[in-house]
């Protein structure tokens, strides 16, 4: 109910304190059931004119929701001045409650930040009004922090940052939930965000990608998936903010084969999504500039555990000192977690073998996976062979329905033993034909090199010229022959041969027949076979 | 490589190496089996020959070939026995394989040069083996065609 009149009083669109708005926030005022006293309804008056003089004030007026933190920063300024005055906490909590209020709409969660952030902000509640506000008391859980927001110098750009990643993380959503989720990140003590800014420097690549990644995260939020570490214990109450829609990772560390860096929004137990959307791969920022491998997936809290949390792989925490600070963090993060099977793996991951020295190159293992040189070097030699593989799987017609490596080679065996055969055959093919001299004669008509009768040589010497020909020279002959010989005929020929039509069944049949005809004392079998793979072949013809 | 340039050196080679063979002396009775055994033994060293030269010195595959037809122009060349005994020199050298399971044994026996690779390299090798065989048989296919026609 009164959530209407903060909306409807044009907050969506701006942070208007249109005239209309103070007709509004007067009858909130009167509709919230203060207990009517004239130092109240002298309050409300005071209010009045200060909104009044605020909407004045060009800044507030034209403050476009992009201003955020600082159009707000100034309004809870002035109310802040309100306040100092002692008497219109009721009011301030009203405005409170309207900024709250405001930020129900999809991109205005970090209108409730400003409010959200304990540590600086010690205003005291007046119950009454706690108590009135009950919807919008989810999302002002803090109202006594007004004052000191304005204090607080970096606090709009903190502002505008966590907005960032509100914007990402909550389209669409209820503002609630919202809102909820903007006060996670600030439940904690502000040494989470010393701790998370202290995480984020101590991985370098992170740093470049830190928020960026939540301006990326901006436009790409369903595709991306940003997942923030917790940090804290309390976080364990927290919903999962699993970002994304989609299941793709997103790879912000370019640099690495495979390596993801990550940042793990606090867990919480609302579903913003759901579970068929959210992702609950949780990953852990692993990179550093010199690691040479990949980012693991450490899965935190699985509340909804997808098939992908089965397969996800947690990490092997592995590192050095700043590794170790992550691994208790991400311990604690863990043991609060009582949600699923996870925790069991994180508790296992973690309980992992311990750090390498600290002078090699720290790299993040896949679950159940050793780190030393020997199983990495392996491991790359692996995956060399597995693309290897597949670059044959779609070479050789016939693997792709086959899996694994047995098989693969076999079947490529198969087809290499098919072909050789194939030229073989073709090769007896043109031993037996005839006149093939004569149409040789006719292609190569314009031939310099070549005399038109062929020349009488013993098998030997006819070796040993076309070794010569082809061996000893082979490139920078080509090019002679290309000069010299009828390059119009031979290029037809081989431009024909695209155009060859395909052999229908009936030609490769005649084929072999004539094969059969003048080779009858060849297997049967032989011929049979060969039938078979030329006609598979038919499809693979040019 | 593109195959088209692979396709055409292959060929020019090819027919040139055929245009070389020796005349078929009676048109009758050129079929007896030993002369088509030896014809179709010259064309399918031939084929080979043409098809490595025209890959280029640029594969281990197509340098084997080139080796192992050299190798046979020699054996003729010399003595037998010296060729035995460099034969089996080779065939031990060939003895001394590196890694992979059962299969990838006859894939090496399959691939010219393909004994002494790693597992890795004799996939690559296999690949682009097995593009230049499918080029091959097409054109050898196409000749055949051509002359039969």
């Amino acid at each position: 109910m009164d959530k209407d009149y903060f909306l409807n009083s044009g907050i969506p669109s701006a942070l208007h304190f249109d005239p209309s708005s103070l007709t509004n926030w007067h009858s909130l005022s009167s509709n919230q059931e203060l207990n009517s006293s004239p130092e109240q309804s002298s309050d409300c008056f005071l209010f009045e004119s200060a909104m009044s003089s605020m909407v004045s004030s060009p800044a507030v007026s034209n403050s476009a929701i992009s201003n955020d933190g600082f159009g707000i920063s100034e309004l809870i300024g002035k109310l802040g001045n309100i306040y100092s005055s002692g008497e219109s906490r009721h009011l301030l909590a009203a405005t409170a409650a309207y900024i709250g209020g405001g930020s129900r709409s999809p991109n205005t969660s970090c209108y409730s930040t400003p409010l959200n952030s304990p540590p600086k902000l010690h205003l005291p509640i007046d119950h009454q009004v706690n108590d009135k506000m009950p919807n919008l008391g989810n999302s002002i859980p803090i109202n006594p922090n007004l004052p000191a927001v304005s204090a607080d110098p970096g606090f709009a750009e903190r502002a505008a940052k966590f907005s960032c990643f509100g914007n990402g993380s909550f389209n669409g959503r209820t503002s609630q939930l919202g809102s909820n989720n903007i006060k996670l990140p600030y439940r904690s003590s502000p040494s989470m965000n010393s701790v998370k800014f202290h995480r984020v420097s101590s991985s370098p690549s992170l740093k470049a990608n830190g928020f960026p990644m939540g301006a990326q995260q901006n436009q790409n939020s369903t595709q991306n998936q940003i997942e923030m570490r917790s940090t804290n214990v309390s976080e364990t109450k927290f919903g999962k903010i699993s970002v994304s829609n989609a299941s793709d990772r997103t790879e912000y560390c370019g640099s690495n084969e495979g390596s993801s860096v990550s940042e793990q929004i606090p867990n919480g137990e609302i579903g913003l999504k759901t579970p068929s959307e959210s992702n609950s791969r949780k990953r852990k920022a692993v990179s550093r500039g010199k690691s040479s491998v990949n980012a693991t997936n450490t899965t935190v809290a699985g509340g909804e555990e997808n098939p992908n949390a089965k397969r996800s792989k947690s990490a092997e925490v592995n590192g050095s000192v700043n590794g170790s600070v992550k691994t208790d963090e991400e311990v604690k993060g863990v043991s609060s977690n009582g949600e699923g099977d996870e925790d069991q793996k994180q508790a296992k991951a973690n309980s992992k073998p311990p750090e390498p020295p600290k002078d090699y190159i720290h790299v993040r293992a896949r679950r159940g996976q050793a780190t030393d040189s020997h199983s990495l070097a392996e491991r790359v030699r692996r995956e060399k062979i597995s693309e290897r593989m597949k670059l044959l799987q779609d070479l050789v017609p016939c693997c792709n329905k086959v899996t694994g490596k047995a098989l693969m080679l076999d079947e490529i065996i198969n087809y290499v033993q098919s072909l050789q055969r194939q030229v073989e055959f073709l090769s007896m093919k043109l031993a037996s034909v005839n006149t093939l001299d004569v149409k040789m004669d006719n292609l190569l008509s314009k031939d310099a090199f070549q005399p038109k009768t062929s020349l009488p040589h013993p098998l030997h010497p006819l070796d040993s010229s076309k070794a010569s020909a082809f061996f000893g020279h082979q490139i920078p002959e080509i090019p002679q022959l290309q000069t010299n010989l009828s390059t119009v005929s031979v290029d037809e020929f081989c431009q024909g041969l695209p155009q060859f039509p395909t052999l229908c069944e009936d030609d490769l049949q005649s084929i072999v027949q004539m094969g059969f005809g003048h080779n009858p004392n060849r297997d049967t079998g032989f011929h049979s076979q060969k039938l078979s793979w030329l006609k598979s072949d038919i499809p693979h013809e040019n | 490589m593109k195959q088209s340039s692979i396709k055409t050196r292959f060929t020019y080679g090819f027919l040139r190496t055929l245009k070389r063979l020796p005349k078929t002396r009676a048109k009758s009775s050129s079929f007896s089996p030993e002369e088509i055994s030896k014809r179709c033994r010259i064309i399918k060293l031939a084929t080979d020959a043409s098809m490595a030269s025209a890959v280029g010195p640029r594969r281990a595959w197509s340098r084997a070939l080139i080796r192992r037809v050299r190798s046979q122009r020699r054996q003729r060349q010399r003595q037998w026995l010296v060729m035995r005994r460099t034969r089996r020199g080779e065939r031990k050298k060939g003895g001394k394989e590196v890694g992979g399971g059962g299969q990838t044994d006859s894939l090496r026996k399959l691939v010219p040069g393909g004994e002494t690779m790693e597992l890795c390299t004799l996939l690559g090798e296999t690949a682009h083996y097995i593009k230049c065989l499918t080029t091959q048989v097409q054109v050898m296919r196409n000749i055949v065609d051509l002359f039969s026609n």
